[in-house]
């Protein structure tokens, strides 16, 4: 093959793209005109690209499986929430201890000696090696057990009688309704109202927490009930958050600037262009089934954004 | 990007998981055919599907307003599937030799077309039969590349963003692709059945 024949094979590809510059096209245009055997080349790949344009079967799937496939993945990210840092990070530190157990005692056992020896002599090492592997197994442990400390108030407060807490961003500074017992807490610059008292048996009252980025943290003491309390916000008449509670980890997670709201821990839908009252409970309900698992997270609601006009008992919704 | 979708975007930055939905409904057949057609499988194809919207969902933030989102979807569905393609040959469960085209659904469903089609004759059956099966024989990196051209219509700086290569490169699978291509298709090209 001629050494122009070479270039022009090396072109043809892009040639028959039509990706070459005008140059380059007009020389492999003038090329296969007195060459044969590059014009058949050229004619060649124009062929098979034209049989796999109109002769290759591209896959395609059921309409049955299109239609299954949204709730599938739908329950894949559901299951696939984030967890908490330190559960993640306990996990990880399982899985090294494990891998660097195996790999010790792989390694030590091409040093072990014979069964006619004695091995007394030679446990020191063992020993070693056991200590250190208990230690790593034992962090992700004790780990767990000082995130929970830092929650222990909450658990403390329960078996004390007291109910565990409820965490909320809410503004504070727009009127609340009444009926819903909420007493208006605040923080430093705004002022503090006294709280309208009763719902039914149950009192509710919101206690101050600090505020953490811009977000007043508030939490909520159910008196007088085993059930977790739970708490449904219209806001400025146009979002409805819906929120379950409580979560020790979700009160840990907003002080480590942690997104943790997961499902079945805490779970605050937002839904827009709603109007108030009763239609915005209807549409919360139905957002609530079709968006049942999804976490939002909170803290990215705008403080301004927030007020309560009104709680209801999870059980009403 | 048309409105609606940029809509959508920015309404799942914004972390509205309702706009996930329309996205997956618009794009979850070229997903798949692209899924399918690299991993050879109807089952990887299907995990690797959920993994590219799981993929958007999470890093719809990282996602540049002004590129275009069809693009960045192919980038992470291609290197999805390559990734998988990847670990089932390291884990030598299913290599290429074993996966068949016969493993998913759509050839069941090809054939099907064709046992019902009046006009496939037997001879185009057959011709389409050796086109497919002479694409999918074709090495991963070159298959890739002819998918998301041939088929898919992408250009050379395309394909050359989602693979992260250079457009020389993409010329070159390119290139060396159908020269194979023209090899196994040589009864046919020869004889001019188109």
């Amino acid at each position: 093959m001629r050494s122009k024949c070479y270039k022009i094979e090396r072109l043809a590809s892009d040639y028959i793209d039509g990706t070459l510059s005008e140059q380059q096209t007009a020389d492999v245009a003038s090329h296969i005109r007195s060459c044969r055997s590059c014009k058949r080349e050229v004619a060649d790949l124009k062929k098979t690209q034209h049989l796999l344009k109109n002769f290759y079967v591209e896959p395609e799937a059921s309409e049955a499986y299109y239609a299954q496939f949204t709730t599938h993945l739908q329950k894949r990210i559901e299951q696939s929430a984030p967890t908490a840092l330190h559960q993640r990070f306990a996990a990880a530190t399982t899985r090294l201890s494990w891998q660097l157990l195996t790999q010790v005692y792989r390694y030590a056992d091409r040093f072990r000696p014979s069964r006619f020896i004695s091995i007394r002599q030679h446990t020191l090492p063992y020993y070693v090696l056991a200590l250190a592997m208990i230690v790593l197994i034992a962090t992700p442990f004790l780990l767990t057990q000082i995130s929970m400390h830092n929650h222990g108030e909450h658990t403390r407060l329960s078996s004390a009688g007291v109910q565990p807490a409820v965490t909320l961003a809410i503004q504070q500074d727009k009127t609340t309704t009444e009926s819903v017992g909420i007493r208006r807490n605040v923080s430093s610059e705004r002022t503090t109202e006294t709280p309208a008292v009763d719902s039914g048996s149950d009192v509710w009252k919101f206690t101050d927490e600090p505020v953490v980025d811009g977000y007043i943290l508030t939490t909520l003491h159910k008196d007088s009930s085993d059930t977790m309390p739970s708490v449904a916000l219209d806001i400025d008449s146009e979002l409805l958050a819906y929120a379950e509670f409580p979560s020790q980890s979700a009160i840990w997670a907003r002080r480590t600037s942690r997104d943790v709201l997961t499902k079945g821990r805490y779970a605050l839908l937002l839904l827009r262009g709603i109007n108030t009252g009763q239609q915005a409970l209807q549409q919360y309900k139905r957002k609530r089934s079709e968006l049942k698992g999804f976490s939002q997270k909170l803290l990215d609601v705008p403080l301004e954004m927030l007020s309560v006009a009104a709680v209801h008992d999870p059980i009403e919704l | 990007m048309d409105r609606t979708e940029a809509l959508l975007i920015a309404d799942l930055c914004e972390g509205d998981e309702t706009a996930l939905a329309p996205l997956v409904e618009r794009y979850k057949r070229m997903i798949y055919r692209l899924a399918v057609q690299i991993t050879k499988n109807h089952a990887d194809a299907d995990d690797v599907m959920q993994e590219t919207f799981i993929k958007v969902y999470r890093s719809i933030h990282t996602f540049r307003k002004d590129a275009a989102f069809e693009t960045w979807l192919y980038r992470i569905a291609v290197n999805e599937a390559l990734n998988f393609v990847k670990r089932r040959e390291r884990r030598r469960e299913c290599t290429f030799e074993t996966a068949t085209e016969a493993e998913y659904e759509a050839t069941a469903r090809y054939r099907a077309q064709l046992a019902n089609d009046p006009q496939a004759q037997a001879e185009k059956a057959e011709l389409r039969q050796y086109v497919t099966e002479a694409v999918n024989s074709l090495p991963l990196k070159h298959r890739t590349v002819v998918i998301l051209h041939e088929f898919e219509g992408l250009t050379h700086a395309e394909i050359a963003s989602i693979l992260n290569c250079s457009e020389g490169t993409v010329r070159s699978r390119l290139h060396y692709a159908r020269k194979k291509l023209r090899t196994l298709l040589k009864p046919y090209v020869d004889a001019g059945a188109i």
